[in-house]
Order: structure tokens, then C-alpha cells, then sequence
């Protein structure tokens, strides 16, 4: 524990650097049924600064039929959300889910529609555009190269590229004469012959399927969290395991549950994309008694995927009122 | 200031994409990045800071990219809450064959399905005019107790994974004795049947299920008439035979005199106790009948007749014919009936086939063969000499104590007797089935009489992904396996809880998704038998 004790006073410093110099800008949690959930990704990015990782449990917006890769939410670990709220750092919302219906105003469905309709009519015009200068760029290379070479090969190209299109090149088997003029007075032709004919249809046209809540208009309201309404059951072990979690991210550790090693925690020494977790933490009131053949089971575990179990309790210490906790690892010592 | 930085945060907060955002992400890339080497311990080095927030910024690009969709793509749904569903405004894509189904002639899907296809960018649903956010689909289909957000992520994990996965629906599994009898499809083929050849008629059609259903017909028809046999009171059933036999009373001349004493004799053979006084004839004497009896007749209680006090006539007796039979007692006919008169059996008895039977020489032989080995007990002298059964178990008891003479007393004959014989012989595997005494039980064992908490339920039903071709909603056949959602945080299933769910489940495994943060893994329970080794 030396090393890593030396590591700990050197993040924590780094740590308060780090929440002088940030806005204070709350973290919006937002809870499904029982589970705290992160939905925007500034308040991500805000939870990854303090320390806390969490999962991403949704499908990726990217490549959404996979599982390697997940997208959001992130969900939280109760610990987690508590923490925040003890930092004062988190907001929470939809914790009383039986909130009523908020009505929506017919002002805010036609702004709605509007911004949809304004966002097609520039879409429309940014095609428009996107297609002139390809077209350009296409007829100045052919210029350039050989000029009598057959248009229809590139237009066809274009096409391809543009499946949405819905012109039609009038004459594609265009030849070109090699005079400078003609070539120009072509391009010309070409780009008003497009202006005339360009439509783009509406099935082409991209609309945005948010991920978070749109707009705060009708979000349910939103208020500074107490600690006291957090929804975590008050019994032993999960104090224990609440005073664990703090203790452990106090000393600058990147935590993430450890239910598929059979622990409370994974305990990283950096941020989890770029290292491996080096202990299991496992959470035992001071006073419980625990099964040898429990010890002797969770400790080979851990050897066998190379992590060290930490069994963590957490009491009052002798010298002064603050609570502390108690790490204990367990090692093979081979007496051979 | 305030303000500035108030509107700023609101667009931000918003994550709406510009117009001109839109129209890039048409061509954005679908490639994942891949993740390089993870290190061991932070350094502090300038290289191991600056990999690290390259990755992070990687990671902050993928999970912020938002989702971008033609128009053409999209499927419009409508959420209804009041039904929990999502129901369609234009037709289902390709996802159709696996998800969804048709309700008021529309087409709906399951809130869980509607999600997991918003995040798949196929669906967007609309709710109060207004689209809604991934977010808001969480939050407003994933309320109820059954799907939760914890059922959820099983689906949507298995879902991607490319598994077919429906509701689990209790009253579709067939019943034990339904897959006994392979009722299973045919319960479910006659609907499909119904609609595709309605213009078949009937009789062409030769699938099991026409057959079974026939059989069955005929079979209930059966049971009715033998129901109807049963309720008949016997002498309505045989008095119009009777009658018919006798069509002409008049021309028959009955001798009762000399009948008479035949027939009273015959009855004192069948049953020593009619003698007795109270007791009675169905043919009476003289064709009058018993003072008390109407009386008796009138009560009709349900045993209307009392069967082991009526004597019939033995007409099959080789050794005596009685002529005529006397006319019934008539309180045992029915009242519109009146009296019948004596019955000449002489023309039924012409018809009988009282020849002795004749066996081939082949058949002596095989019966002398089945003597040999098969010895009538009444041909035991000994037997011959008990009056009665309490003599003839006491001789049994006699002859078995006699052949287990050798076995010590105090072992044998005492409440608590050894496992085994030792002058039997058995295998070595008998000998241990014999001696084992603890039975192992089986998971179905006992399972029908218990009764599940409500706290365990199957949620799901599992095909696998190279079945998605061929795979009907209609008739899904069998699954793959079932799915019962828990957490690390809730209880163990209980071995109660394993067994009402397997028995619920029937013939198809039922596999624990067990979900933790986002991590799930699956368990099952299977029955495991420990191999015997009986070489010895």
C-alpha cells in the first residue's frame, strides 16, 4: 500500500486544482426507476473530470447493433450519484417519477414543426451547393485532362455519390469541343440547367433524433440535491460501502462496479481507458465475521485475473472523531 | 451577462445539431476506433498524459455523436400510454418480422421494441405532437414493474447481439400433457389453417390436426352414448327387447308350473341370500307381485335398484334351460308399461352357439405348455382344504416363513428390516439403487404443486440469430431458452423459484440474466446427474 499511498496525497492536490478552477455548473442526474442516469455529454465529460466513470449502458448512436461499444446514458453507481450530491456538484430529476403529464403548449409544437421546415429549406440549399461545386470541380478536372472524353462516366459517379438525387444530367454523352469558351459557356449551362432542375426530396432530408431531453421547455423541475433524498438504504453495508467508495476516490482511484469478479469494486489507478484494474475491493463491516473458505475463494479469484483483493471496513479511528478506512489484502506467501 | 451565458448553456444543453451539422453527418464515418494497449501504472509522463487524452477525446466524439436519420428511414410511430404501446403511422420496416404485432387492424409494437429501434435510428415516436427524445423514451416506457430499465438492458444487450427476443407469455406454453399428446401444433395450426384454405372443404385436408380432431369427435360421441348407455335404468333398456322377442305373447303357452320351480331353484344357486325373507325376484312367482314392493318401488331415491338383490336369470348355463321365463316383476317395470307375460327362451337359447369348443391340436399343445409352467392355485391340495380367506392368507403366510426360514428373526421380522437380501441376487447397480436412501430428485420434481412468488417471472423468450430468416411471429415454435431477469444487488433464485420457473418453462431452458452496471451475465441451473460406476 506504500506506493500507492504516495500516489494519493499527489491526486488529491491535483484533485481541488482541478474544482477551484471549474464552473460550477450542476450535473444533471436523472433517474429511471431506481437508477441514476447521465444523458448529456457536457455532464459526462463533467462527472469523467471528478473521478467518476460509471457505464454506458445504451446503444451506440454510431453503430447501434453491437455490444463491444455502448453509448448513452451512463448509468451511475448509487455511490457515485451520492458522492456528487455530497460534493454539491449534482441536480436531480424524475426521482418521483409520478410527476403529472406537463402539458404541451400548440406554440411549441409549431415552433417545433417551423425550425423542422427552416432546417429542410437549408438543407435543401446546402445541397444545392454541395452539388454545384462537385459538379464544378468535376468539369474543370475533364477540362484539364483530355477534352474529348465522354462526360457520362463521371456524371454517372455522381449519381452514385448522390443517391438522393433526383436530376436527371441532360445529355450525359456530352462531348466537349477544346475551345477555353465553349468549356466555360458549358459549365454555365450546366449549373443553370441544375438550378432549374434541382429538387431535393423531402425523404432525403436528415432529422436529428436527440439522445437527452430537447430543450429545457418541458423538463420536470429540476432542484439543488439533498443528500438526505438520495435513495439508498441506510443499513450497514451500505454505509460501509458508501464510506469505501469516498475513501477510495479521496486517495484519487477510478472505481467501477465489480459485480462479475464477485466484489464491490474495481479499483484503477488511472482513468479506466487507459489502465487495468489493479485491485478488487471488497466491502466487510468491522464487526462481521466472514467464512474462511469466503476469503480463500475471492482471494484466488483475484490471483487468477491478476488483481489484489482488498477487503476494506470501514470504523471510527482511535485518535479522533473522523471515520476511517481499514484495507487488508491477502497474499500467497510460497514457502517452498 | 447572465443572460448571454444562460442562452448559450440552453443551445449547448439542447445538443441540437444545425442544420448544416445535419447535412455533414450524411457523410460521417461508421468506424469504431479501436482501443489501443492499456498501461500497467501512471508514470506522470508527458506521452502517457497525451495518450490518454487522445483516447479520451475519441471516446467524448463517439459518445456525443447524435443520431442522424433520412427521413425516408424513419419509421413515424405514435406512443399510447393508456395501452402501453407505440402503435405505427407508416408501415414497419424489415424489423416487422421479428417485432411488433397487430392490434385494431394496426400495427403496434412492445415500448421496449419502440426503443430499442430509436436507438437503432429505425423509429421515431411521437408523443403529444412532439418527438421524443432517447431520453424521454426511457423515462416514459420503462415504468412498469415487468420493464424496467433492468429488462430493458437484457433486451437491448440480446437484442443486439442478433437474438430474436418476444414476451414471455404464460398461457402460449403448452401444458405437460399437451407436449405428451404433440397438441402443441395443432392447437396452433387450425387458426392458420382457417385462413389460408377456407375453400378447401373439409374432408380433403389430411394433417394430423383434422385427423385428431375427427378422433376425438367420434371418441366424444362414443363417451356420450355409452353416458346415455349408463343413465338408462336397466329394465326400460330391456324391456323393449323383451318385447320385441315376444311379439306375440298371446301364441307362446307359457308353463309356469313347470318353469317355476326351475327358475326359484336356479336363483337359490346364484345367491343363497334371495331365499331370505325381503329379498327379491326380478321374476316373480305367478306374475304377481311381492306385497311390499311397490312400496318400495315408489321410493326413487337415487339407487333406484338395489342390483345385488335382483337375480337374473342365468340364460347362458349350459346345464339348465328353463323353457320359459316368468313374466318380470312388474315394479321393477315401468309404470306405462304394465304387466309382461312369461317368456319363451327356447328360440333365443336356438340361437345361442353352446357348442364346446374345439381346439386344434396345435392349441392343446400350447395350452399344455402354459399349464405346465402357469399351476392353477385351486389344484393345490392344501388350498382345496381352506374353508375360507382368513385360512387361505394364513397358509401363505405359512409357506412364506417356511422359504424364509434362514433369515435370522431379529433382523427380519421386526418394523425395521435390511435394504437387501443377501440370498438374493441382484446387478451392482440394482444393489445400489436398493441401498441408496437418499433418492436424488429431479428439478421437475414436485415442481406443479408449488407456487411461485410473484417477485420471479420469465420476462422473455429467446431465438437464436441464424433462425431470424425463417422466423414467424404467428408461429414461433420453440425457443431457444427463456429469460429471467435479476441483479446482483436482489436475492438468489431459491430453489422453489428454480423449479416453478423450469416447470413453467416446460421443455425449454430457462437462462437467469443477471444484470450489474451494465455488465450481464447469464447462469442456468441444470439438472446434473453423477455418473455411477457400477464396473465394480
Amino acid at each position: 500500500m506504500d506506493l500507492s499511498e504516495a500516489n494519493i496525497t499527489k491526486q488529491v492536490s491535483k484533485d481541488d486544482a482541478g474544482e477551484g478552477s471549474m464552473a460550477r455548473e450542476l450535473i444533471k442526474i436523472n433517474f429511471c426507476g431506481s437508477t441514476p442516469l447521465l444523458w448529456r455529454t457536457e455532464d459526462l465529460k463533467a462527472a469523467r473530470e471528478l473521478g467518476f466513470v460509471g457505464t454506458l449502458v445504451g446503444s451506440l448512436a454510431r453503430q447501434p447493433r453491437q455490444n463491444t461499444r455502448l453509448g448513452r446514458p451512463l448509468e451511475l453507481l448509487l455511490e457515485e450519484g451520492r458522492l456528487m450530491a455530497d460534493m454539491e456538484r449534482a441536480a436531480v430529476s424524475g426521482l418521483d417519477s409520478k410527476s403529472e403529464d406537463p402539458e404541451v403548449s400548440p406554440a411549441v409544437v409549431e415552433q417545433y414543426y417551423a425550425g423542422l421546415e427552416n432546417s429542410f429549406q437549408e438543407q435543401s440549399a446546402l445541397a444545392l451547393e454541395d452539388r454545384k461545386m462537385t459538379l464544378t470541380r468535376v468539369l474543370t478536372e475533364k477540362q484539364k485532362g483530355e477534352g474529348a472524353t465522354k462526360l457520362h462516366i463521371n456524371t454517372w459517379h455522381l449519381c452514385e455519390k448522390y443517391p438522393f438525387s433526383s436530376i436527371k444530367c441532360s445529355g450525359t454523352t456530352l462531348e466537349f469541343s477544346k475551345g477555353q469558351e465553349d468549356a466555360d459557356s458549358n459549365v454555365r449551362n450546366r449549373l443553370e440547367a441544375l438550378d432549374r432542375s434541382f429538387s431535393f426530396p423531402r425523404t432525403a432530408m436528415s432529422v436529428q433524433l436527440c439522445t437527452a431531453r430537447a430543450g429545457l421547455a418541458h423538463c420536470p423541475q429540476e432542484r439543488q440535491f439533498l443528500t438526505a433524498d438520495w435513495p439508498m438504504p441506510q443499513d450497514e453495508r451500505c454505509k460501509c460501502r458508501f464510506q469505501v467508495f469516498k475513501d477510495l476516490r479521496r486517495r484519487g482511484f477510478y472505481l467501477t462496479s465489480a459485480g462479475k469478479f464477485g466484489g464491490d469494486y474495481l479499483v484503477y489507478p488511472g482513468d479506466p481507458l487507459r489502465f487495468h484494474a489493479h485491485f478488487i475491493a471488497v466491502c466487510v463491516s468491522m464487526d462481521e465475521s466472514m467464512p474462511l473458505c469466503d476469503v480463500l475463494a475471492i482471494a484466488r479469484l483475484g490471483s487468477n485475473v491478476k488483481k489484489t483483493v482488498l477487503l476494506c471496513s470501514s470504523g471510527e479511528s482511535q485518535d479522533d472523531e473522523r471515520e476511517e478506512v481499514v484495507y487488508t489484502s491477502l497474499q500467497w506467501s510460497g514457502m517452498a | 451577462m447572465a443572460d448571454q451565458n444562460k442562452t448559450a448553456e440552453v443551445k449547448s444543453s439542447n445538443e441540437l445539431l444545425s442544420p448544416s451539422e445535419l447535412f455533414e453527418a450524411r457523410t460521417r464515418s461508421h468506424k469504431i476506433p479501436v482501443r489501443g494497449q492499456k498501461d500497467f501504472l501512471p508514470s506522470g509522463s508527458d506521452q502517457q498524459r497525451e495518450r490518454l487524452q487522445q483516447s479520451l477525446q475519441e471516446h467524448w466524439k463517439l459518445v456525443s455523436e447524435e443520431r442522424v436519420e433520412r427521413l425516408g428511414n424513419l419509421v413515424k410511430a405514435v406512443w399510447i400510454p393508456s395501452d402501453q404501446r407505440v402503435e405505427l403511422l407508416s408501415p414497419a420496416g424489415k424489423f416487422w418480422q421479428t417485432m411488433g404485432f397487430s392490434a385494431h387492424g394496426k400495427q403496434c409494437l412492445h415500448p421496449e421494441e419502440a426503443l430499442y429501434l430509436m436507438e437503432c435510428g429505425n423509429l421515431q415516436v411521437f408523443y403529444k405532437d412532439l418527438p421524443l427524445s432517447i431520453q424521454e423514451g426511457y423515462e416514459t416506457f420503462l415504468c412498469s414493474k415487468t420493464m424496467s430499465i433492468h429488462h430493458y438492458k437484457v433486451f437491448g444487450h440480446l437484442k443486439r447481439l442478433g437474438y430474436v427476443v418476444t414476451r414471455f407469455d404464460p398461457s402460449r406454453v403448452p401444458s405437460q400433457y399437451e407436449r405428451q399428446l404433440n397438441l402443441a401444433q395443432s392447437r396452433e395450426r387450425p387458426g392458420r389453417r382457417l385462413k389460408r384454405k377456407r375453400s378447401l372443404s373439409p374432408p380433403s385436408g389430411h394433417t394430423e390436426t383434422q385427423e385428431g380432431a375427427t378422433a376425438m369427435g367420434t371418441e366424444e360421441e362414443r363417451d356420450g352414448n355409452r353416458e346415455e348407455e349408463d343413465m338408462n335404468p336397466m329394465p326400460e333398456d330391456t324391456n323393449p327387447k323383451l318385447k320385441d322377442t315376444n311379439p306375440k305373447p298371446e301364441n307362446i303357452h307359457p308353463k309356469p308350473e313347470d318353469t317355476n320351480p326351475d327358475d326359484t331353484q336356479m336363483a337359490a344357486q346364484d345367491d343363497p341370500s334371495t331365499t331370505a325373507e325381503g329379498c327379491r325376484s326380478w321374476w316373480s312367482k305367478g306374475g304377481s307381485p311381492h306385497p311390499d314392493l311397490p312400496g318400495q318401488s315408489q321410493n326413487t331415491g337415487s339407487p333406484r335398484w338395489d342390483f345385488t338383490s335382483i337375480s337374473f336369470p342365468d340364460l347362458g348355463s349350459r346345464h339348465q334351460h328353463p323353457r320359459s321365463l316368468a313374466s318380470p316383476d312388474p315394479c321393477l317395470l315401468p309404470g306405462a308399461v304394465g304387466s309382461v307375460g312369461p317368456c319363451d327362451v327356447v328360440p333365443w337359447l336356438n340361437r345361442l352357439n353352446l357348442r364346446e369348443v374345439r381346439m386344434s391340436r396345435r392349441e392343446q399343445e400350447r395350452e399344455r405348455d402354459r399349464d405346465r409352467y402357469h399351476r392353477d392355485v385351486n389344484l393345490d391340495r392344501e388350498v382345496q382344504r381352506c374353508r375360507n380367506w382368513t385360512e387361505y392368507r394364513d397358509l401363505l403366510e405359512r409357506r412364506s416363513r417356511r422359504r424364509h426360514r434362514d433369515r435370522p428373526a431379529h433382523l427380519w421380522e421386526g418394523e425395521v428390516t435390511p435394504l437387501h437380501d443377501p440370498s438374493q441376487v441382484c446387478l451392482t447397480g440394482e444393489l445400489m439403487d436398493k441401498i441408496s436412501v437418499v433418492k436424488s430428485t429431479q428439478l421437475f420434481e414436485g415442481a406443479s404443486s408449488l407456487k411461485c412468488s410473484n417477485e420471479w417471472r420469465i420476462s422473455f423468450n429467446i431465438y437464436q440469430p441464424d433462425t431470424v430468416a425463417e422466423f414467424k411471429k404467428s408461429t414461433p415454435g420453440k425457443p431457444y431458452s427463456r429469460m429471467c431477469v435479476c441483479s446482483f444487488s436482489g436475492p438468489v433464485p431459491d430453489l422453489q423459484t428454480l423449479k416453478v420457473l423450469a416447470f413453467q418453462s416446460g421443455d425449454v431452458p430457462v437462462t437467469y440474466a443477471v444484470e450489474d452496471h451494465g455488465d450481464i451475465s447469464f447462469y442456468c441451473f441444470k439438472n446434473f446427474q453423477i455418473p455411477k460406476d457400477e464396473s465394480f
